[in-house]
């Protein structure tokens, strides 16, 4: 065959082509392995000891979603107000209860109606300002006036009737109902001479002037969106400035990437290790592993029907599932113990309640005749008896006939997620279960609109529990099938309820601590959630940039994450001679760079090939 | 010889003897000849991979290791971080990375040659706008393209392969274009034309049969891209997390953390393999090219 060339002018245009592909392709390809090779900082300011400045780098991953206090939700940012701002009440280092913070003391009426707070008078803001009881009222009022300034902590002021404050130092709260959280109300104190001047809550992100005008230990100075965050010390603070000369919180979307700049001694500290970064680090010179207690569970949710307040039901979740023998056999075939010994090969808790074993008076344990315990041949005798026969090819049919198959929601960017639903599969599996394992980037849309069977479900738990068992309640529940909820998971239970509205006026520590087990118990017993492990803090930090740092609880705690700011305040630089950091840097290090290496030569070279290929198919044209 | 030769045996013995011209040529690519060797042996090990190493050796509940052990002589290359040897999930892996490659290849090819022949057949406004189209395509970034469908669409391997072929046709719709182009400005055509050949006899048993050589070599060398891009996609998290691919090792090794714990052993069995298979199909295609294509020469 014969191919008829016309004669081509010059070759300019696969020139530019060439440039342009190698470009696109080449930006696009390398980005994500060059990651762990040029982790270098932007302003190399990281360093401790240059200039005398000591810093504190955190590595952080998950983004801002918001620095305004009525806006913010995910960890990261309220970590940030955590420094930036003061509560009313702030939890204890020990043990997390509740001691004074922009309050030094507080006492409910007899008629547990009326709470009265006394303001501290060492306060104040970083514009010069006198922090007074005036700017706690204006925050509270502010919430439970505008719909919109009420965004992430409007359930702590939903039962509120009234916020004065008749004097500079004296807060008055009357509420509607007794509230059990009166001593742990997570809102930060804004500003009020600031922040009055705000117009539209819901879009006023507080991101614009620097520094943000605050009372907390630190005060933000900086801020570029997935970038970084930095914070100053603020001097003046009431319990003692930090002493750190900055604090800056980091961007690494690849957690390799962050470990690698924890070995060389650009970031100090990084928070959620892997098992093998974690064993990696163990051994590496200047550096400690933090393994501690976590704050999360790590949960199987079943979609026990998803349903709005107005009686409406909605969504695809399985029919199958709500009939509790499958529900049961599912649980009972999940072998929890594997899960901690293989997905987090150790650096986790068995699952038992629903409040993780850190929170040891609410703490719960299922009774041993309540438990269910891994058995999968009685999973097997459940189902055979409740009519789940198995078919001509070893799988189970559901009562329509069909083959039972169900659907798991999974993170995508959640390894752990991923990880498990490999084992759900062959456990389930040899049950006669077929099980797909959907991961998405954003798993809210179908959850919301209970288009799930199964998901993997998690929540930070705080020292007060009401928030995260509020979610189970019937009022969280989505007005109508088109709202969003407060509910995780669509569980509405009277009994549960019932027991939710006791715990929420109950006064006393032990009673209530009481409530909240025979709650779990009974979350438990409606078999729609499985609390699988409580994954384990695991972080790292640089021993030669940061000399002590106080973890919560002080015994074993954790230090990214804390119900309050004790880890970055008290966090104590290394001496003077802690300014050779740099070259701690490991073989392993080399190894990243020559893998880094390997993968980019690879790349290019598949690119090279596949230029070549484009030139000399302009040649045939 | 008494029987007298039809006109099909007479066209067998022709194409009997086009293979055998061809072969002979191609056989002087030494380059060439190492990529089949090579595919070859990939081919039977993939093909070969339930009696090599097992069905059960995607299982993480019978996994016979601990997590992320070091090479052995167990565990020639080590074990993932459910304790599953390495060396089995790369040859398993070679399935879903062959399988994925070609299919994506073969869907790209089809759409392009398709596009071009009608394209360069009916010519006119008709093939201005699909090569605007073609344009279009040709100037979005493949790769985010290809990402963009993999998030959209649910998590398969289909989905993968539907996302290469969509965005890596448009380089094959404008040579197979051009070609049918040249082909159709033969002497021949026109003849075909006179003695009432319609557009659809001109386009399959005239201009395809041509066109065919130069879609044969396209694919070859689509097939390395689609490798590529199947194991970037899976490396970004897009593939389907419960299939075992080289480009899904990779994801997996990274989400270990095994870049930074310096496990070696994880990450470069798979990137070697896809560069090695890459590579093993670009000499093909190359030589294939060259063949078909004297002007190219043996130089380069």
């Amino acid at each position: 065959m014969v191919i008829k060339v016309t004669p081509r002018p010059p070759r300019t245009r696969p020139l530019i082509r060439l440039f342009l592909a190698s470009g696109v392709a080449a930006s696009a390809l390398v980005a994500v392995p060059a990651q762990a090779a040029h982790a270098q900082p932007a302003t190399d300011d990281s360093k401790d000891g240059k200039g005398g400045k000591k810093v504190l780098t955190i590595a952080v991953s998950q983004s801002i979603d918001s620095l305004s206090p009525f806006l913010a939700q995910r960890l990261t940012s309220t970590t940030v107000h955590r420094l930036a701002y003061e509560y009313l009440t702030n939890y204890g280092p020990k043990d997390g209860r509740p001691i004074p913070g922009f309050a030094t003391a507080w006492a409910p009426s007899p008629d547990k109606l009326t709470w009265t707070y006394t303001i501290r008078t060492d306060s104040t803001w970083s514009d010069g300002t006198q922090a007074t009881a005036e700017d706690a009222a204006w925050t509270f009022n502010k919430m439970m006036t505008d719909p919109n300034a009420a965004t992430a902590n409007g359930s702590f002021t939903a039962n509120f009737k009234k916020v004065t404050a008749p004097d500079p130092r004296t807060l008055v709260i009357e509420l509607k109902k007794p509230q059990a959280t009166m001593t742990a109300l997570d809102v930060p104190i804004v500003p009020k001479h600031v922040w009055e001047k705000v117009g539209d809550f819901s879009k006023f992100n507080n991101d614009q002037s620097f520094p943000i005008v605050g009372n907390g230990p630190f005060v933000v100075t900086d801020f570029k969106v997935d970038q970084y965050l930095k914070l100053t010390p603020n001097k003046k603070f009431w319990r003692g400035a930090p002493k750190f000369d900055e604090l800056v919180l980091k961007y690494y979307k690849d957690n390799d990437a962050a470990v690698a700049a924890l070995r060389k001694g650009e970031v100090s500290f990084v928070p959620n290790l892997t098992p093998a970064q974690a064993a990696s680090l163990k051994n590496a010179e200047n550096i400690k592993v933090n393994d501690a207690p976590g704050r999360r569970f790590f949960a199987l949710a079943t979609n026990p029907g998803a349903r709005s307040k107005d009686g409406k039901t909605f969504g695809s979740g399985h029919r199958a599932l709500l009939d509790p023998a499958v529900r049961k056999a599912l649980f009972l075939s999940v072998d929890r113990r594997t899960i901690v010994d293989k997905v987090f090969q150790g650096h986790a808790v068995e699952g038992e309640g629903y409040i993780p074993p850190r929170f040891g008076s609410y703490f719960w344990k299922p009774a041993p005749t309540q438990k269910l315990t891994h058995d999968p041949a009685k999973a097997a005798q459940i189902l055979d008896q409740a009519g789940y026969k198995k078919d001509g090819t070893g799988r189970r049919t559901g009562k329509d006939g069909k083959q039972l198959d169900f659907r798991i929601l999974c993170h995508a960017t959640d390894p752990n997620d991923k990880a498990v639903g490999k084992y759900l599969q062959e456990w389930w599996g040899k049950l006669g279960i077929g099980l797909k394992v959907d991961c998405l980037d954003n798993v809210s849309d179908p959850w919301a609109k209970g288009d799930y069977d199964l998901a993997f479900d998690g929540w930070s738990v705080n020292p007060d529990p009401d928030y995260v068992l509020s979610i189970h309640t019937c009022g969280a529940l989505p007005a109508t099938p088109k709202d969003t909820g407060a509910t995780d998971n669509f569980i509405c239970d009277r009994q549960f309820d019932e027991l939710y509205a006791r715990q929420s006026v109950e006064y006393d520590a032990a009673k209530r601590a009481d409530l909240v087990k025979r709650m779990q118990s009974r979350l438990y017993d409606t078999g729609y959630m499985n609390v699988m492990v409580y994954p384990n803090a695991v972080e790292a930090y640089r021993t030669d940039q940061i000399s002590s740092i106080t973890t919560m609880p002080e015994d074993g705690g954790n230090l990214w994450g804390q119900d309050g700011y004790w880890s970055w305040w008290s966090a104590v630089p290394a001496g003077e001679g802690g300014t050779g950091a740099g070259g701690g840097s490991s073989s392993s290090a080399g190894v990243v760079v020559g893998i880094g290496a390997a993968v980019v030569a690879a790349v290019a070279a598949g690119l090279f090939l596949m230029l070549r290929r484009r030139s000399t198919a302009d040649d045939r044209e | 010889m008494t029987t007298v030769p039809t006109t099909t045996s007479l066209a067998w013995a022709r194409r009997r003897n086009a293979v055998a011209r061809f072969w002979q040529r191609y056989r002087s690519h030494r380059a060439g000849l190492y990529g089949l060797a090579g595919l070859a042996l990939i081919a039977a090990l993939a093909l070969a991979a339930p009696l090599v190493v097992g069905d059960d050796v995607q299982s993480v509940t019978d996994a016979p290791g601990g997590a992320l052990e070091s090479p052995s002589g167990r565990f020639p290359l080590g074990t993932d971080q459910f304790g599953r040897s390495l060396l089995g999930l790369l040859v398993w892996g070679a399935r879903v990375s062959l399988a994925v490659g070609l299919l994506a290849a073969a869907l790209s090819v089809a759409i392009g040659t398709l596009v071009g022949i009608v394209a360069g057949h009916y010519g006119g406004w008709f093939s201005t706008v699909l090569m605007r189209v073609t344009d279009w395509f040709l100037v979005m970034p493949a790769l985010v393209l290809a990402i963009v469908l993999a998030t959209v669409l649910s998590r398969s391997m289909w989905t993968v392969i539907l996302a290469i072929g969509i965005t890596s046709w448009p380089t094959t719709a404008r040579l197979v274009r051009a070609q049918t182009i040249a082909v159709e400005s033969r002497p021949y055509i026109e003849r075909a034309r006179a003695l009432g050949g319609g557009h659809g006899h001109v386009m399959t048993r005239h201009v395809l049969p041509n066109v065919m050589p130069l879609v044969l070599a396209q694919t070859t060398l689509g097939i390395s891209t689609a490798i590529l891009t199947e194991a970037t996609l899976a490396f970004l998290g897009l593939g389907d997390p419960t299939v075992v691919s080289w480009g899904g090792m990779l994801q997996d090794a990274r989400e270990a953390g095994a870049v930074s714990a310096g496990h070696w052993w994880y990450l470069a069995p798979p990137g070697i393999a896809i560069a090695l298979v890459a590579l093993a199909f670009t000499l093909c295609g190359r030589a294939i090219e060259s063949v078909l294509n004297p002007k190219l020469g043996v130089g380069r």
